[in-house]
């Protein structure tokens, strides 16, 4: 096991005392065990409650993040926040990253998003709503995730958003996507950054891929045009990424 | 955190036990061999005088049984049997040996069904999975290759393509030669384990004195018990599987080095230190002029290899140690210095969580989980879970 890996699960384990099952495999290490806490939210009541959990951490952690689940029963199965693989799906991955970033540690993970995750859960039991929204499932969702982050209105910038971020990473000089004839820097500079900070090249292509699935099959019907400076990025990003 | 030393004996003790075979488990054993032996002693077997004797050797003579682990699940046990044959060997074959065993054998209408095709040396019976544990009797059919009047030593069959040979084997020496080293712990040990015993299995045992005495395991016992299931793992790998040192080699070795150490832990690095100060060996540099002189492990000049059988020492249990640029000495060295790193140098590991996980992971995940609260007791219920107040969290999705 890899030196930062073991100290981050000795903290881990440290505070959430029932997480001490711990197996190594080639690909995996899996941290599983009781996950007690007392959480609260602004505007929202403080919730009791453990759960069993199993954290399944990749070898390349933390370029990818650690999938978990609930292995005890206690979700419902008409809850529908789960991946078909069973696993608890936090967020949007750039939202998860985002989120991840704020402690970008094993105990940061649990705190920042499997507890809130969980909290989320007992209040909609009770309450039947979501304490912090829901995101829209599938490619809709990391669509969605992207034009709220960027306050932007129309989805064809925000492909021209994403496209940017693959093609130039965060340029503050460049002329910001969104097509408002000013500097990125002096624009949506600030939104980029972060976008562009919490990604790997990884999740960015898996997102890019995600949404510019969404435009083919309307460009493809005649629903939808680019303007021709997106359409040529487009094609020399399709070019490079190999699609 | 840190290891207590008494403790980590105790749980070493207990995994032992565990990987051991269950007294029920072998008095199941005993009684299934015993009709296999009457069985075979009520036949009628051409040029054979006297009453064939069968008995156990290997593991289960020597009280070093280890259950099998195959990815990770624990398997049947294996029991070797000999078969002797009141015929010396030059007055018949190998091949009429092996199938007189085997024709009475099939006579039988259950054994018959038991029986596995002619394996290279023995006869196998597959007893089927009881209270989910099996096992298999390989039968050893054997001749006596008489040398002198006291003589144990023995002449095996060996089946190769369809032509036979004899080879020489002395189970019952090689028995006595391990009981003279694990005597003056076994006269140590016997009385407060077959109490224990007793009292575990009463159903089995009304009283203490029908305990067998091959129940009772000591220090090397158990050593030798935790090498062996500590190499099923650590070889079980398909690059490193097919240098596995052989049981009979850690066997010998250890019960030479063993130094009538009082507990497991004393005993097992008393062995291991001993096996790693003869690693220079690999280099081909010289070792510790003591342990030379003793001269358990050998390079010869010409570079190959020796561990003799000590009841038979023409008999070189590491005649193919050279092979493949010495694979099976290096795999053997490497081996025990990983006995040192995963079973000797815990004492001071960190976090009870990741010492649990280190030692399942070459001893058996399950055996250790079991025993694991010997070393560090489980922690009182907690009663006041981490507070967390959430700000910035991030919505719940579903990939599609």
């Amino acid at each position: 096991m890899r030196e930062d890996l073991r100290q981050q699960i000795i903290e881990l384990s440290g505070v959430h005392k029932g997480l001490t099952n711990i197996v190594e495999r080639d690909t995996e290490t899996i941290v599983s065990g009781p996950l007690s806490f007392e959480a609260s939210a602004d505007g929202g009541e403080t919730i009791r409650e453990s759960f069993e959990i199993e954290l399944i951490i990749p070898r390349s952690f933390p370029d990818t993040l650690p999938w978990v689940k609930e292995i005890g029963g206690r979700i419902e199965s008409d809850y529908d926040h789960r991946n078909p693989s069973g696993t608890l799906c936090l967020a949007v991955p750039v939202e998860q990253r985002r989120v991840f970033f704020e402690q970008a540690t094993l105990l940061g993970f649990v705190n920042r998003l499997v507890i809130p995750y969980l909290y989320g859960y007992c209040y909609w039991k009770e309450h039947g709503r979501h304490p912090f929204g829901e995101a829209a499932h599938g490619h809709e969702g990391i669509l969605r995730h992207y034009a709220d982050t960027l306050g932007l209105h129309d989805d064809v910038t925000v492909l021209a958003a994403i496209c940017f971020l693959l093609e130039h990473g965060y340029r503050g000089h460049h002329e910001c996507p969104c097509g408002s004839g000013r500097r990125v820097r002096a624009c949506h500079g600030p939104e980029l950054r972060a976008l562009h900070d919490h990604h790997t090249p990884q999740t960015l292509r898996n997102d890019f891929i995600a949404i510019f699935e969404m435009f083919y099959t309307k460009s493809q019907s005649g629903q939808i045009t680019f303007p021709k400076p997106l359409l040529l990025q487009l094609v020399r990003i399709l070019n490079r990424i190999g699609l | 955190m840190t290891v207590d030393i008494t403790k980590y004996s105790k749980f070493l003790e207990q995994v032992a036990s565990e990987i051991d075979i269950p007294p029920g488990k072998y008095q199941d054993a005993v009684d299934r061999y015993q009709a296999v032996g009457r069985w075979l002693e009520e036949g009628d077997y051409p040029g054979c005088s006297d009453e064939l004797s069968i008995y156990p050797q290997g593991s289960f003579r020597l009280g070093t049984v280890v259950r099998p682990i195959r990815d990770g699940i624990e398997a049947c046990y294996d029991i070797d049997l000999v078969c002797e044959m009141p015929l010396q060997k030059d007055r018949s074959t190998p091949q009429a040996v092996k199938s007189m065993v085997g024709e009475r054998l099939r006579e039988h209408g259950t054994y018959r069904k038991l029986l596995d095709p002619e394996g290279r040396r023995c006869w196998t019976l597959e007893y089927a999975e009881q209270d989910g544990v099996g096992f298999h009797l390989d039968v050893l059919p054997a001749a006596l290759d008489g040398r002198g009047l006291l003589s144990t030593a023995l002449a095996i069959t060996n089946k190769n393509g369809s032509t036979y040979s004899w080879s020489a084997s002395d189970p019952r020496g090689y028995g006595a030669w391990f009981d003279g080293k694990n005597n003056a712990a076994f006269a140590r040990a016997v009385v407060e384990q077959k109490q224990s015993i007793q009292r575990r299995a009463s159903l089995i045992y009304a009283s203490i004195d029908k305990v067998p005495d091959q129940l009772v395991r000591t220090p090397l016992q158990r050593s030798i018990q935790l090498m062996k299931r500590h190499r099923d793992l650590h070889f079980n790998h398909h690059d490193r599987i097919d240098y596995t040192p052989i049981s009979i080699i850690i066997t010998t070795l250890a019960a030479h080095l063993y130094g009538n150490e009082a507990d497991v832990h004393s005993a097992l690095s008393g062995i291991v230190d001993k096996l790693q100060a003869h690693a220079a060996l690999v280099e081909g540099k010289p070792i510790d002029g003591s342990l030379a002189a003793i001269g358990l492990i050998q390079r010869r000049p010409d570079g190959t290899w020796y561990v003799g059988n000590p009841v038979n020492p023409a008999e070189n249990f590491a005649d193919r140690w050279h092979e493949d640029n010495h694979a099976r000495a290096r795999a053997f060295f490497a081996w025990v210095d990983a006995l040192q790193k995963d079973l000797l140098n815990i004492l001071g590991d960190a976090s009870p969580s990741l010492l649990k996980e280190h030692l399942g992971r070459v001893l058996g995940a399950a055996v250790v989980s079991k025993h694991f609260e010997i070393l560090v007791p489980p922690a009182p219920v907690i009663d006041t879970p981490p507070r967390i107040h959430i700000t910035r969290p991030a919505k719940p999705w579903r990939e599609v």
